[in-house]
């Protein structure tokens, strides 16, 4: 036994995740904590994810709250194989204050906001944990660009925010800094002029309950604003017949349940015909960089996962040669390990085209938002058997209403049909090869 | 047994030195390995400290050849050149003591030998008797340093051509005096040669001495050297040189052979890597021998570091240093922030001096950053005036919009003495704005810092 401390660090999560907010402390202090034991919950703006303990211990202190914005690398905890270990008050990088508990010591209000009036010149500007480093250059830019430093995270010596700090601020909420008063609020919707009268707020009389977005809320909101200004979306919808597929799926469910014990479901064999005839039509895998297209070899598909607290999109890189066992096995992994908090940031980048399956809760055909920077996405319908007419015959059939929403930048009215008949071809014929 | 350490540090130059010392500081047991007898490096032995010592003994013979100037009766002056080389000694031990001091103080254990890496985590140090110790270590940093380049062709000796190794120790100043190479080094040593009456030719390839400087402080030093009377032959290469007897023959691309006493070659450096054991390691240099590291000075092999003149970054003793703080700071599991290389300032130590930071016009021209230009002469400066340092001026750039300072550029004598403020506003993000509002003490050199600052804004007030 030894009083020695081990630190805890706000581990780095992937390629361009400066900084984590701590969403839940899983173990309280003084708690005995298991080495790979789930140790707090945190949110970047990739994914929300468990962080493990580095080390075994009793938990001695912390060093960030719940709803704080830690520094990659910053320490946020210290355990000690003994319960009597002293750790310091404080630590010697310094948590960046985070926009929600700088805004916490005013009003109530869903985050700090980006912009505010500008300072006085020389007052200092105060955090929860005093006045903010920052330099006169910094200042003044803040001052010209209505901008709160208090929502900055300073990378300088002890924290102290710099020019390249604000620069990377601007560059992460998209330059909207640029037009004066405006607020990250504004960038999902106009903010609303609600009363306030005895402790309670009213929105045009009707009586309302603040309640702020979890950080993932918020990007989902950003996300599909931005989406929905950048690329014109259209949507075209076909009827196709699943009885082959329902077939081959009876025929192997029970094997493949067997083998790899995880269930063989519709999603496995549409997400396979979806990335064949994406290789039909590999318009559809683009970006779009103002005039120039992006094309792409890899085919990697995100699959929509709705979660109780909003929606993710993991992503099966490279998917162009899997067999639909692989592929299977790939969905089943992520859509398991998305339920469970436990996904990778880089497990969430890097898609070129997405499925969303609200067939699953009975929509026959659906508007879904393109998931930027793609250019198209794939909505699957219920399936439903019907009464259809084959050879002046009337016979019963699993039919399914699938569509694609695409960019109309790059992708025309032809171009989307051609895939959807290319996709119905491929579903209609489907041969299953596990 | 093998003795175990955190952290070696070969090379004890003014990298490696500081980055002991710093570590050592930090808790790590460090050994520290150096080749020579004397720890220090270039700079302490064979470069800056030295250079100075005797760059000073110049401008102290040149005060007092003035000194009538300020109402004194001096006579014929001499110098005494084998004093002014023991004062130059005198002052290169003392510091070399300090630094065994500093090591003994912190604990640090010094090998004298030459270190060579036999896997990542041993090192074979063969002393002058050819006896190897074995020492086991972490963490590594290199910080072996640089040489003096040499031109294949015209190769220096023991006798007339000579290189800034061997020109201190020079037995008398020469008659005539031949430098190949204006950088700073050949800069330095003419203005040294030519105070105490040598002829002195400066022959450089670029079309301006010290290439890397801006031109306007360029012309200003060359225009005072000139009238110095240095030759300074610019765009000119060197095509042969002759070791004739008791001289050198010099020939440049288009003219006709000429003689002179000595030959300085002050061409560059290259970085000291070749016979380090980097091969046992796993660790392959660039082109010209250099070593890559990432923004932490940690090489492609984790656990070895690398600072100061084996990298690409400027070779100077105080950039060595930082990056050395930094690394052992990063080896001891801190976070400091990277080093801004814009906040790294130059000091060039001949009569007048050139101190800078930042970009120079020419930079930003190409960058196609927004500039504007604010100046102002020492000239019209009572203390100027007073301490007779009245050639020169200060040249701010900075961005027109918060006037954030891109570069600033001092051609005086004491030019070296005043970089300092710019180089904390630098850091410190300070704009001319913050420069001309701090009251600076009158009268002083260093009011004109802040009349510069005033031009950048409203107006000079005393021109």
């Amino acid at each position: 036994m030894t009083d020695k401390l081990e630190e805890v660090l706000m581990p780095s999560m992937g390629e361009g995740v400066n900084e984590a907010t701590l969403v839940k402390w899983l173990k309280n202090v003084g708690d005995k904590v298991e080495k790979n034991e789930a140790l707090l919950e945190v949110s970047t703006d990739k994914v929300d994810t468990e962080i493990t303990s580095p080390h075994s211990g009793f938990l001695i202190k912390t060093y960030a709250k719940e709803q704080d914005t830690v520094m990659v690398n910053n320490i946020i905890a210290y355990i000690s194989e003994s319960a009597d270990a002293k750790a310091p008050d404080t630590v010697a990088a310094p948590t960046p204050s985070s926009p929600a508990s700088v805004e916490s010591s005013t009003a109530p209000s869903s985050q700090a906001p980006l912009t505010t009036p500008p300072p006085a010149s020389h007052a200092p500007i105060m955090s929860q944990n005093g006045p903010i480093r920052t330099s006169p250059l910094v200042r003044k830019m803040a001052r010209d660009m209505n901008l709160n430093l208090a929502a900055v995270a300073g990378r300088g010596l002890n924290g102290r925010i710099t020019k390249p700090d604000v620069l990377n601020f601007i560059g992460k909420i998209g330059g909207q800094i640029q037009q004066p008063q405006a607020t990250a609020a504004m960038s999902t919707s106009a903010s609303l002029a609600t009363e306030k009268q005895g402790g309670k707020e009213y929105l045009d009389g009707v009586e309302v309950r603040r309640e702020p977005m979890t950080k993932m809320r918020q990007l989902i909101a950003d996300h599909m604003v931005q989406s929905v200004q950048t690329s014109p979306h259209v949507t075209t919808t076909f009827e196709m017949d699943l009885g082959n597929i329902v077939k081959q799926r009876e025929q192997n469910k029970e094997a493949f349940k067997r083998e790899h014990n995880f269930n063989l479901t519709y999603t496995h064999f549409l997400a396979h015909a979806t990335v064949q005839a994406i290789k039909k039509n590999m318009v559809v895998n683009v970006s779009v960089d103002h005039h120039d297209v992006l094309w792409k070899d890899d085919i990697n598909l995100g699959i929509a996962v709705a979660l109780e607290s909003g929606l993710i999109v993991p992503v099966v890189k490279q998917s162009n040669d899997l067999s639909l066992s692989e592929l299977a096995y790939k969905i089943n992994d992520l859509v398991t390990r998305a339920r469970g908090k436990k996904l990778k940031p880089d497990e969430v980048q890097g898609g070129t085209f997405s499925i969303t399956n609200p067939g699953l809760y009975g929509s026959l055909n659906s508007n879904p938002i393109i998931n930027q920077p793609q250019v198209a996405i794939l909505n699957v319908g219920a399936i439903i058997k019907r009464p259809v007419v084959i050879n002046d015959d009337i016979a019963i059939r699993p039919l399914i209403q699938i569509g694609l929403t695409f960019d109309h930048r790059v992708v025309d009215g032809e171009g989307g049909a051609k895939y959807l008949a290319d996709l119905k071809e491929i579903i209609e014929g489907y041969e299953a090869k596990l | 047994m093998t003795t175990k350490y955190d952290l070696a540090v070969i090379g004890s130059g003014p990298g490696g030195e500081v980055g002991a010392i710093r570590a050592a500081q930090l808790g790590l047991k460090v050994a520290l390995i150096e080749k020579s007898k004397h720890l220090g490096g270039t700079c302490l032995n064979v470069g800056c400290i030295p250079t100075k010592a005797l760059l000073q003994a110049a401008t102290t013979y040149d005060k007092l050849k003035h000194a009538e100037e300020q109402g004194f009766k001096t006579g014929t002056i001499e110098y005494q050149w084998d004093q002014i080389m023991a004062r130059k000694e005198g002052i290169v031990d003392q510091q070399r003591k300090g630094l065994r001091f500093l090591m003994k103080k912190n604990k640090i254990d010094t090998y004298e030998g030459h270190g060579r890496f036999k896997d990542r985590t041993h090192i074979g140090i063969t002393d002058a008797g050819g006896k190897e110790t074995v020492i086991e270590a972490k963490h590594t940093l290199i910080a072996t340093g640089s040489r003096v380049r040499e031109f294949s062709f015209a190769p220096s000796n023991d006798k007339n051509i000579m290189t800034s190794d061997t020109i201190l120790f020079i037995k008398e100043v020469p008659k005539t005096l031949a430098v190949v190479g204006g950088g700073v080094v050949g800069t330095e040593f003419a203005s040294l040669f030519a105070r105490f009456g040598c002829e002195v030719t400066i022959v450089e390839l670029a079309p301006q001495i010290i290439p890397f400087e801006d031109a306007e402080t360029v012309k200003e030093l060359t225009r005072s050297l000139k009238k110095q009377g240095i030759k300074i032959e610019t765009a000119t290469k060197l095509t042969k040189l002759d070791e004739k007897g008791s001289h050198v023959e010099l020939t440049v691309e288009g003219q006709k052979p000429r003689k002179f006493d000595k030959v300085l070659l002050s061409i560059g450096r290259e970085p000291v890597t070749q016979d380090l054991g980097l091969d046992k390691i796993g660790l392959k240099t660039e082109d010209g021998g250099f070593i890559n590291t990432d923004e932490h000075y940690r090489t492609t092999t984790a656990n070895i570091f690398a600072i100061g003149d084996v990298l690409k970054t400027p070779a100077l003793a105080h950039t060595a240093s930082a990056e050395a703080l930094h690394a052992v700071e990063v080896i001891a599991g801190h976070h400091p922030p990277v080093i801004d290389y814009a906040c790294n300032p130059n000091a060039i130590y001949s009569y007048p001096e050139i101190a800078s930071i930042g970009d120079t016009e020419a930079k930003l021209k190409e960058k196609g950053t927004e500039y504007k230009v604010a100046k102002f002469p020492f000239a019209p400066m009572a203390k100027a005036k007073i301490e007779g340092m009245t050639e020169g001026f200060i040249k701010i750039l900075f961005e027109p919009k918060y006037r954030e300072i891109l570069g600033v550029h001092i051609v005086h004598a004491k030019a070296t003495e005043m970089i300092g403020e710019f180089v904390l506003g630098k850091v410190l993000e300070t704009t001319v704005d913050e420069i001309g509002f701090a009251i600076h003490p009158h009268p002083t050199l260093s009011e004109t810092i802040m009349e510069t600052a005033h031009a950048a804004v409203g107006g000079p007030i005393h021109m």
